[in-house]
């Protein structure tokens, strides 16, 4: 939509150029970049605005296909503003190139629909922050391989050696620093100067020229260059950079380049190519069997889960062990098992059942799937596989913060999934029926339309497993698009006669647009495209069967899917041995059993058999349930807490028929045995009630004994005595507790010496430093007992009686009475000393 | 689409055996895919690496895998699993050992990063010498069966073309007075001999040690034969003597008993593993004449140690014979490296159908354990369980039953526990052979039971194998080997071989119900059911009351 702008007034900015727009172009801006109208912008200087945020120009960038990008950065790296012309020969080179002159209009028109570019083709202008993305810095390469202009290049350069570079390129001096610039880039970007010029130089230094032209354009050179770098060097050729690295300018390698600012520009996205070529009647056929197949396999699944699924990891998920787990279940690979589980959940048909220890569960929707005709849960499957944006071959890599990515956990949305997945069956849908693209070139074509970023693989990596995704689900067979697959993504059904001539090798591009809107289905549309699916897989899939064929060596084998009920009672009825267009069933008496204990008789499972039996009912399986049916249920097992036993049975009938039973629950196992549901003690009671008089019997069978046995405890040791009073302490103790009760005494009470002037209330000794340090010196000395005031490293203050050891260091070993042991206090912790009143002790 | 094969995702072909193609599809899958089960509707064939490479070294290649299955399909095959064929049908000859003109044996490749991959494992370093070229690298000759096992368990199986040597030649011809080969017959010794090296399989009863006289008279050279034990050795010796120009004197016997060596030697598995102070003593044999062929009956039964011994023999032609390619321990895999591919495969069911082999009822009678059996079933030992309900009292009657009930017949009965043959032998008033009888007696005894002045024999597990009965029309088994499938096989074929007045064949089985008798008959039971050799079952009241 490459509206141009109205040529009269040439546009100065791109809010004006916007506002120079008619609705429509307008509309295809917004519709391509949604971005801008999240909030919607007042007015169109806000449009612009916002069209020139980092973030938005970023985003634009990175949705543009190849061709249009390698536009952007050859723009990026031409004058501002430029003329068409100047980008026609930065794309095409100096000798043009049919092509590129083609695709270039429709490149630019969508930088300008993208509001990209603006100006008229005189002036084209990319938009400023587009500009300063795209162009070559020394931090960001460009994908062009070019360095800095000239201009750039030489900015810190001293005026001197200007002069010096334009007098050895024999251009004319001039003093003026920017127009010695100005001469020097004109020189390199005359053909003709510029090979005369080259015509000059020595072969090594074309060589290093040669080496540079294509990117990146820096170079290292030592502080004494070569002199193939030092000829160089002389005329401009390179420049320095910084100290040791030189880098070959802008206007000197597109002049090498030939006026190219790619070297290989991909005007064209490149085809996708057919593989191989199969008949569409085998494409659908196949196609509807793994459709099929996927519906058995989820069926089988939730199954599996029926009573009760894994457990839900605490970080979400399902844990490693669980999934391994499943796949054996499924009989399959666990990545694949990966897929089926999540494609149910994204179904809606398997959820965690939130309970307190939380599990996966079907959900209801699964229910009612079930009851669904199979090409339209087929439908359903396939609709949400394909606006899923979690991703199932992501299950067993790593996120971020490395830990394992679970199947159903965190981290599995990728928002670019339902895009990717949608353009790779759209690209299928543009080969002819039956055609199955090459891998490789599904993936080329995809990268051309959105160059990946950084080596950023995810897209590529969405687009393989779409491919095997698709082949599971039944949506291609043998690798082309099935003519259902065709209509889930609501693409128009193949066109014969328009594909015909292109034959089996068909390169022909598939789309002249490259990147076509990604959601291009609204969930309307989705519902008709599923049910336009649903109705042309419904005559593919094969017909349910009501029989089975029964063999000799206890199988049953279904040669194709049966209806539920049968497939049902068969499931119950026998194990299944393996699975696929058909299902071997082998009956043992373990399923029989199973059976039976579902309730059903013996006749039942002969009638059952002899009616969905094309064949009789071979001799060995009549055996094997009677056989069964003649055991089971031979043995009874029930729950009684109490029973009543009497030889006499005329008694127990009695006690059964009298009224006043009712509440015990008896009931009668054998002629002289009653079962009771009261408990032995309420039994007794209620006996007893009744006028009989019964006795209780020990589970030896001995008559209990009414009368209480004297009851025991364990061995115990009887409970110490406690005295009045402590015990009488010993002498040890005693000086023990009179030191400390002496010590506490004296720090609280000692009459001190009156010096430092503090007051007797626990106020704390201050003296000056020299002073405390004398008196510790003196205490040493005598012997005699200090009054301290010291402040431990918390900061509390204490006071303490103590007799100094020694002092040295700036510590002072003390004895202190109050803790009654020998401590180190720091000096300059202690506050002050003041001497104990001379009876202190 | 509907064809008469339905493949599942587990590999397995089912073919619906009424189906108007289906004779047509058996014919174009019986190269890659074994046949598994054969019951009465639908037949069962597994598609196994194994197999598909077995049809490679018989010249198919994938595509015609592909469109046999893609032919015959009912349902659509799933593309994953076609692909899957291809590559695995792929991997067999991208090496192959062939002999250099210069340098000797030599592992050569077509696809050099497969040589690459192979020669970086650590277990094929030792087994090869000096690289020559890229895609060549020598292989010591005694290494030659090591290396074929080893790469087929990484997955890369390599063909031998190395050739044979030709061996001490020695003239050998059929005898074919009054008989002929059959066409099966004749096409097993052709495939053999055109493949070099391989089994055949052929059910029992269709004349397996022809199809040994048969190469040897292709062969032309001494022979050395591999037999299970001395009855089967001399039946062969006896067989050979009869159908080929070879005398008494050019057979050799080479066994516990006796050790000759001659043009043709027959030797038991059990002298060759003989372990004398950690050493076979009786490996010489091996290099003791320069063998042109050797015969491995039983193939199925290949003791191991006799697998690493024929690993040194690759360079002499092998054939196997076999009535079924399962093993019990799961060794089918060294009986491809080492031995050799299969050549040749025809079902029970087909050879009897064209009256080679006869048709066979089978009977499991269940007997009841009296209740004070029972109460001493349950009370017995683990260990002594399966003899306890094995040899219930209840069984002798039964046998009696059918024994009287075909009086006049050739009857076998067979069993496990010699007490209880004794007794039996007692009742029945019939001699037993078991482990102490001499072979000299045994073979009186074959004999009067060939010549029919004898009709009830009762044997132990010693009959299991080889012994030629021509007219036994009835077999009834008392107990077996715990579960052994093929035990039960070869029991069945002791009534198999044609009768003179086109009999039916009956083989009873015995088994006392609800104990771990019926368990393990039932697994016994399992090869012949797939086999389409169905099982009647019958209560042993019913044929007491009926006899």
């Amino acid at each position: 939509m490459s509206t141009e702008e109205k040529p009269a007034a040439a546009p100065r900015s791109l809010a004006e150029a916007l506002r120079g727009r008619d609705d429509a172009a307008l509309a295809a801006l917004l519709r391509s970049r949604p971005d801008l109208i999240t909030p919607v912008p007042t007015d169109l200087t806000q449009l612009a605005t916002r069209a020139g945020t980092r973030a938005s120009v970023v985003r634009a960038l990175e949705r543009l296909d190849r061709f249009t990008l390698q536009t952007a950065q050859a723009l990026a790296v031409a004058g501002e503003p430029a003329s068409y012309e100047e980008l026609l020969g930065l794309m095409a080179g100096d000798d043009g190139d049919p092509v590129i002159a083609a695709a270039l209009p429709r490149a630019l028109g969508v930088l300008r629909e993208q509001a990209l570019v603006w100006g008229g083709d005189d002036r084209l202008r990319l938009v400023r922050t587009a500009r300063e993305l795209l162009s070559p810095s020394p931090q960001h390469p460009s994908p062009t391989g070019l360095g800095p202009t000239v201009r750039e290049a030489t900015a810190g350069m001293s005026p001197g050696r200007i002069q010096e570079l334009v007098a050895t390129a024999g251009l004319a001096s001039t003093h003026d620093s920017v127009s010695a610039v100005t001469a020097l880039s004109a020189l390199f970007s005359d053909p003709e100067r510029m090979s005369a010029l080259l015509d000059e130089a020595p072969a090594e230094s074309v060589a290093v020229l040669e080496r540079l032209v294509w990117g990146p354009p820096y170079g290292q050179v030592t502080a004494d260059p070569a002199a193939r770098l030092r000829w160089l060097l002389d005329r401009g050729l390179l420049l320095p950079t910084a100290p040791g690295t030189v880098v070959l300018p802008r206007e000197v390698a597109l002049r090498l380049r030939a006026g190219r600012a790619h070297r290989a520009p991909e005007p064209s996205p490149p085809p996708v190519e057919a593989a191989a070529t199969h008949r569409p009647q085998v494409v659908d056929a196949t196609a509807a069997g793994q459709a099929y197949t996927a519906l058995a396999t989820v069926e089988e699944l939730l199954k599996d889960w029926h009573e009760g699924g894994p457990a839900v990891l605490r970080a979400g998920g399902l844990s490693v062990r669980d999934l391994k787990r499943t796949a054996v279940a499924l009989d399959t690979s666990e990545p694949l098992a990966a897929f089926w589980v999540e494609l149910a959940y994204a179904a809606g048909l398997m959820a965690s059942d939130g309970e307190a220890d939380e599990r996966y569960a079907a959900t209801p929707a699964y229910d009612e799937w079930l009851e669904e005709p199979a090409a339209g849960r087929w439908a359903r499957l396939a609709g949400a596989w394909l606006a899923a944006t979690r991703t199932a071959g992501l299950v067993g890599g790593r996120d971020a913060k490395d830990r394992t990515l679970s199947a159903l956990g965190p981290g599995l949305d990728r928002s670019a999934a339902p895009e990717v997945r949608h353009r790779v069956l759209t690209l299928l849908a543009g080969l002819p029926e039956g055609a199955s693209p090459s891998t490789e070139s599904v993936l080329a074509r995809l990268s051309w339309e959105r160059p990946p970023r950084d080596g950023d693989e995810l897209r590529a990596r969405i687009a393989r497993w779409t491919l095997t995704e698709a082949e599971m689900l039944g949506v291609t067979g043998r690798g082309a698009l099935s003519a259902q697959g065709r209509a889930l993504i609501g693409a128009p059904p193949a066109r014969r006669t328009e594909a015909a001539p292109e034959g089996p090798g068909d390169k022909l591009p598939v789309h002249h647009r490259p990147a076509p809107p990604a959601h291009a289905l609204s969930p309307a549309e989705r519902g008709a495209a599923g049910a336009a699916a649903a109705r042309l897989l419904a005559p593919l899939l094969p017909e349910p069967l009501d029989h089975v064929l029964l063999q000799a060596d206890l199988t049953a084998v279904a040669p194709g899917p049966l209806e539920r009920p049968l497939a049902d009672m068969l499931g119950v009825l026998a194990d299944v041995e393996s699975k696929g267009g058909a299902t071997v069933y082998r009956f043992t008496p373990g399923s029989v059993r199973r059976a039976l204990d579902a309730g059903r008789a013996a006749s039942d499972l002969h009638a059952f058999l002899a009616a969905h039996s094309r064949t009789p009912v071979p001799q060995p399986l009549a055996y094997l349930i009677d056989d069964v049916a003649r055991r089971h249920g031979h043995l009874r097992v029930g729950a009684a807490s109490a029973y009543v036993r009497c030889d006499d049975d005329a008694v127990l009938s009695e006690i059964l028929a009298d009224r006043r039973a009712a509440g015990l629950g008896l009931r009668r196992l054998a002629p002289t045995v009653l079962a009771a549901r009261a408990d032995p003690a309420g039994l007794l009671e209620g006996l007893r009630a009744m006028g009989f008089a019964p006795a209780a019997e020990s589970a030896e069978g001995d008559v209990v004994i009414a009368r209480a046995d004297a009851h025991r405890t364990p061995p115990r040791t009887p409970p110490a005595p406690v005295p009045d009073g402590p015990p009488v302490p010993d002498d040890t103790l005693l000086t023990a507790a009179l030191r400390a009760i002496r010590a506490g005494d004296l720090a609280s009470t000692a009459p001190r010496k009156p010096s430092g002037g503090e007051g007797p209330g626990g106020e704390l000794p201050r003296t000056s430093a020299a002073e405390t340090l004398a008196t510790m010196q003196a205490a040493v000395l005598t012997g005699e007992a200090l009054w301290i005031g010291y402040v431990n490293a918390e900061g509390g203050a204490s006071q303490r009686v103590i007799a100094p050891v020694r002092v040295e260091g700036g510590f002072v070993t003390v004895y202190d009475h109050t803790a009654d042991e020998v401590r180190t206090y720091p000096l300059h912790r202690i506050t002050g000393v003041a001497e104990l009143a001379d009876d202190g002790g | 689409m509907n064809g008469p094969l339905i493949v599942q995702s587990d590999k397995t072909l089912l073919l619906e055996v009424d189906h108007e193609q289906a004779d047509d599809c058996r014919r174009v899958i019986a190269p890659f895919a074994e046949l598994e089960r054969a019951p009465e509707h639908i037949h069962t064939y597994r598609v196994t690496p194994l197999g598909l490479w077995n049809a490679r070294a018989a010249g198919h290649d994938a595509e015609q895998v592909v469109d046999a299955l893609v032919q015959y399909s009912r349902y659509p095959v799933p593309h994953a699993l076609l692909v899957d064929i291809a590559d695995t049908m792929d991997r067999y000859g991208r090496l192959s050992l062939v002999k250099h003109p210069a340098h000797g044996l030599v592992l050569t490749s077509t696809d050099r990063p497969v040589l690459e991959e192979v020669l970086r494992s650590k277990r094929i370093a030792p087994l090869v010498g000096a690289r020559i070229d890229p895609d060549t690298v020598i292989v010591h000759p005694s290494e030659r069966g090591q290396i074929k096992q080893t790469l087929l368990k990484l997955g890369w199986p390599a063909e031998d073309l190395a050739g044979y040597v030709d061996g001490e030649a020695h003239p050998i011809e059929l005898v074919e007075d009054g008989w002929a080969l059959r066409p099966y017959q004749k096409q097993a010794v052709e495939n053999f001999w055109h493949g070099g090296s391989g089994v055949v399989v052929l059910p029992c009863g269709a004349g397996k040690t022809l199809v040994g006289a048969g190469s040897m008279a292709q062969a032309k050279s001494t022979t050395l034969i591999l037999v299970t034990n001395t009855v089967s050795a001399r039946q062969w010796k006896h067989e050979l003597v009869k159908r080929t120009t070879l005398t008494e004197d050019e057979i050799g016997e080479y066994s516990g008993t006796r050790k000759e060596i001659r043009p043709v030697t027959i030797a038991t598995y059990q002298v060759l593993t003989t372990k004398r102070k950690g050493v076979y003593p009786h490996l010489e044999l091996f290099d003791s004449r320069d063998w042109g062929l050797i015969l491995y009956d039983e193939v199925h039964l290949l003791p191991a140690p006799v697998f690493k011994f024929t690993a040194d023999l690759q360079a002499r032609r092998r054939l196997g014979l076999t009535a079924t390619l399962v093993r019990e321990d799961g060794r089918e895999s060294d009986v491809f490296s080492l031995i050799g591919p299969k050549r040749f495969d025809a079902p029970w069911k087909e050879i009897e159908a064209q009256g080679y082999i006869a048709p066979a009822d089978c009977v499991e009678v269940r007997v009841s354990l009296t209740d004070s059996e029972r109460l001493a079933y349950a009370t017995a030992e683990q260990e002594e369980k399966y003899r306890f309900c094995s040899t219930t009292a209840t069984k002798q009657k039964v046998t009696e039953a059918i024994v009287r009930r075909f009086a006049g017949q050739q009857i076998l009965v067979i069993g496990q526990y010699i007490d209880q043959l004794d007794e039996l032998g007692e009742h029945l008033d019939a001699p037993v052979i078991k482990g102490e009888t001499s072979n000299a007696q045994r073979e009186k005894l074959f004999d009067a039971f060939r010549q029919g002045e004898i009709s009830v024999l009762v044997v132990s597990k010693v009959a299991n194998f080889s012994i030629d009965l021509p007219e036994a029309t009835v077999a009834v088994q008392v107990s077996g080997t715990f579960g052994s499938r093929q035990e039960e096989a070869q029991r069945l074929g002791r009534v198999l071989r044609p009768k003179a007045d086109g009999h039916k064949a009956h083989f009873y089985s015995v088994v006392a119900r609800d104990t771990i008798d019926q368990d393990f008959a039932a697994h016994r039971q399992r090869f012949l059911a797939e086999q389409g050799y169905a099982y009647r079952i019958m209560d042993a009241d019913e044929l007491l009351t009926d006899g």
